[in-house]
């Protein structure tokens, strides 16, 4: 993990890409993830790190590190994000992190 | 001719905006003091126009097609991009854009031998909507944003921002116009979003950064600023201070002037600011 070990590539960062960019993929993303997961392509391990939020996972698999908490602002909300926030403790606890 | 009047370079993390009040009373207090400062220095400076470098967080260039720097020619920039707003937690605001100058610089780097990819619309996040609410929150200075590619390597090695710089401020210096021209560089300092060192900040990285800028000697930035080591002090982030060094070569690889710097663990990031004084 990490911005050197970046899989360009992977069908993950396209849609995380775009999902943040376009209001009715994020709608999508919160209705119908499989369906959304499938049409991008998604590999078994992706779809399965999507549905467990799985940040490490994710990471691991070439996800660019900088869409990793934002994966988790698609779920949790991205308002007042604060490292108490929702969204700032999912990724810790995914991460194994603490503050 | 044109004339740079005022450079400065300044972090734009989101939770300056976004989640001020949970930082200790000393850091906002230090933080929106050094922004205030940043913006007498820039408004001291009359500016007609701001051209601006910061980092494009992986917002508008998909993975396919990334440009080292990409210059906004648009008449008019919105922002926050929709999806960011209550994240940095800013109103949407709008602000004109410089067709004239962007093109000009695209131009005039292509000739002097860097070829800048060119948009008519790109999207703001906390890049630019965090320092224009501090330094211009009427949004009444026209800005010219030019994206470039701090997190997706290979990112351009630091003598290749500096080179960008001296060319950057070339080509300003010699448009044919008679405005006042701000640069501002912003991103960093460090911080990790998305990595192990999220809720961590490197402050001795960071007090050395900003030493190494105040010498003004561009060779030995080169000579000891490495990728690996921004990589080091925060994975996701802070090579962003590859924006520094363009500011730093287009002020004339000038001694910068530290102004700010507060460590923040609860913005998840190093905040800090530097201006370049100009021979008058």
């Amino acid at each position: 993990m990490g911005i050197m070990q970046t899989d360009r590539t992977l069908p993950s960062n396209r849609l995380i890409f775009e999902v943040r960019r376009d209001p009715a993929l994020r709608e999508r993303f919160t209705s119908d993830l499989e369906g959304l997961m499938a049409d991008y392509g998604l590999s078994e391990p992706e779809r399965r790190a999507f549905r467990e939020i799985d940040i490490r996972a994710l990471g691991d698999m070439g996800v660019h590190p900088y869409f990793l908490p934002q994966v988790t602002r698609l779920f949790k909300g991205a308002g007042y994000n604060h490292n108490q926030s929702e969204a700032a403790q999912l990724y810790a606890r995914k991460m194994n992190i603490q503050e | 001719m044109a004339e740079i009047v005022s450079v400065l370079a300044l972090a734009h993390a989101p939770g300056a905006t976004g989640w001020l009040d949970k930082a200790p009373a000393h850091e906002q207090e230090a933080l929106l003091a050094g922004y205030a400062a940043m913006a007498d220095h820039l408004w001291a400076s009359k500016p007609d126009v701001i051209v601006g470098v910061a980092n494009d967080h992986l917002l508008n260039f998909r993975m396919d097609n990334i440009p080292d720097w990409c210059v906004g020619i648009g008449d008019r920039w919105k922002g926050p991009s929709p999806w960011f707003r209550d994240w940095v937690n800013i109103a949407p605001y709008e602000v004109d854009g410089h067709r004239a100058l962007a093109r000009a610089i695209v131009q005039g780097s292509a000739q002097r031998g860097f070829g800048l990819a060119f948009a008519e619309t790109l999207e703001f996040d906390d890049n630019w909507s965090v320092p224009l609410h501090f330094l211009t929150p009427q949004h009444d200075v026209p800005l010219v944003p030019i994206h470039m590619n701090c997190v997706m390597p290979p990112v351009p090695s630091p003598a290749r921002c500096l080179a960008f710089g001296r060319v950057l401020g070339e080509v300003i210096r010699a448009w044919p116009g008679s405005e006042r021209v701000a640069v501002m560089a912003t991103g960093g300092l460090s911080h990790d979003p998305g990595g192990p060192k999220y809720f961590e900040v490197d402050e001795a990285f960071d007090r050395g950064f900003m030493d190494l800028l105040a010498t003004g000697d561009s060779e030995r930035v080169e000579r000891e600023l490495s990728i690996e080591r921004m990589v080091a002090a925060g994975d996701g982030g802070t090579v962003e201070l590859l924006a520094w060094l363009v500011a730093m070569a287009a002020a004339g690889d000038r001694p910068g002037e530290s102004v700010f710097y507060v460590p923040s663990v609860p913005l998840r990031c190093g905040m800090g600011g530097m201006i370049w004084n100009l021979p008058q």
